[in-house]
């Protein structure tokens, strides 16, 4: 499974992009259980919240996106692991 | 290595992470495990609207219009994400131990000051609000944000960005996306995305150099002095004096900001731009101060200050509409003298047409198109 975290926005704007692909690791079917959850729950839609972070989520092609300070768990942390900093 | 990952480029960042992280199963499973239980909880909270959340000095449901105290409470949200969380430090109480508490509070305290100081504003929405906000959301978090109820900071990675509390501008930024919310309501997209960021860097600016008494010339024009990591290569994450030289660094990239409209930037990226382009106007105010010399709040932020409070911006108002009412608002208070050719000469140094003063609902600028007038 191919995970693709594309972050905008913030008080700082500084653009994140990271792509992470599940295939040979271990932790591999907890990610994507992860992922799942993340697209199947993409929160309330909500008008930006000015310098939050806007963030589009790829999974195998499959795209949502969603914003602080509306994310469910499951897509803070999928974020979290992707980019790989502090969400 | 987790943590310095994130000070890397993109296409480093790709890299690394596919590198298996041994630290994600327990938090992973543990958020599995929870999310449909806070699937029900959002959706209760989507019903009830952002009002529910608890509110600091509840009591009369309306706030005393009026006060000339401001009335605070400075929230720990304990590295989670419920907010606001544990509160901390309610008005009037003595210092907390926690740094972060602290400078918050006094960061609300020198915003409603400055707010009731030079504009006889009294709290953000000019009847009083109670003004909250939350430290150390979530965990070595990047930014800081105004949800359209409070204030919210995180702690910053440690390794480009410190604690978002540090700068009093940061603080007044955000609030004054409250003030903009209850006044001009600037749409958060495109050109009326950016005045609305480039209104939150004005005041922010002008708080920072209220509370220091500096005048236009001794104020450093920076939004976020103070917040970026040691070794990282900038002094800011803006400057209102010379926008796109703030930082330029292999971990941050360069500062993208132009200050006039021939570097203005279209795109769909953070709401079309918002914080790159807002250096336009940025610079527009600096110039428009810099040319009246003194305590910049008095007269070039009074005129700014009439333009978002008027009531006669409008909510999708690009450049030159705003251009347009910040003349108009200059010709009222002071009539046509220096403080109105300051402003036209501004506006038409970064670019931006400014239609006659009256006629604000035009829009006339296009991205690109430089004007200069004698």
């Amino acid at each position: 499974m191919r995970i693709e975290v594309v972050r905008s926005g913030g008080f700082a704007a500084i653009p994140r992009r990271a792509t992470l692909d599940t295939a040979g690791r271990s932790d591999a079917a907890l990610l994507e259980s992860l992922a799942r959850s993340a697209l199947d729950s993409p929160g309330p839609a909500r008008p930006p919240v000015p310098d939050g972070f806007g963030y589009v989520l790829t999974v195998d092609g499959r795209e949502v996106r969603c914003a602080d300070p509306g994310l469910t768990p499951a897509q803070r942390e999928l974020i979290t692991h992707v980019l790989h900093e502090g969400a | 290595m987790g943590v310095f990952c994130t000070i890397v480029p993109p296409h480093i960042l790709d890299r690394l992470a596919r590198s298996d992280d041994p630290e994600l199963s327990g938090t992973a499973r543990h958020t599995l495990e929870h999310d449909a239980r806070q699937r029900t909880r959002r959706g209760l909270h989507a019903a009830i609207g952002p009002t529910a959340a608890p509110r600091a000095g509840t009591g009369p449901a309306e706030p005393a219009k009026g006060a000339d105290q401001p009335q605070r409470t400075i929230y720990d949200a304990q590295h989670k994400d419920d907010l606001p969380g544990h509160e901390i430090r309610a008005e009037g109480a003595k210092a907390s131990t926690d740094a972060s508490v602290n400078r918050a509070y006094d960061g609300l305290g020198a915003t409603f000051a400055t707010y009731l100081t030079a504009y006889a504003r009294h709290s953000i929405d000019g009847r009083g609000l109670p003004l909250n906000a939350s430290v150390h959301y979530l965990k070595g978090y990047n930014n800081a944000f105004w949800n359209g109820e409070q204030m919210v900071f995180g702690d910053g990675d440690g390794r480009i960005f410190l604690d978002f509390t540090l700068p009093v501008d940061v603080i007044g930024h955000e609030l004054t996306h409250g003030v903009t919310q209850f006044t001009a309501n600037l749409d958060y997209q495109g050109q009326s995305g950016a005045l609305n960021e480039s209104v939150s860097d004005v005041f922010g600016s002008l708080i920072k150099q209220f509370t220091l008494q500096q005048t236009a010339e001794q104020a450093d024009w920076l939004i976020g002095a103070g917040l970026l990591a040691p070794g990282i290569h900038g002094v800011a994450l803006r400057s209102m004096k010379a926008p796109g030289t703030a930082y330029d660094d292999p971990h941050l990239g360069k500062d993208p900001q132009p200050g006039t409209m021939d570097g203005y930037v279209s795109g769909s990226d953070d709401n079309g731009g918002v914080h790159i382009n807002s250096g336009i106007p940025n610079h527009a105010f600096y110039l428009t101060a810099a040319a009246l010399g003194g305590h910049a709040w008095k007269q070039a932020g009074q005129i700014w200050y009439d333009t978002l409070t008027g009531g006669s911006l409008a909510s999708n108002a690009d450049f030159a509409g705003f251009a347009a009412a910040t003349l108009a608002a200059a010709k009222a208070r002071y009539g046509e003298g220096a403080q109105y050719q300051a402003v036209r000469a501004a506006w038409s140094t970064v670019g931006v047409t400014t239609a006659a003063a009256g006629s604000a609902e035009l829009p006339r600028q296009q991205p690109g198109e430089q004007t200069q007038e004698a």
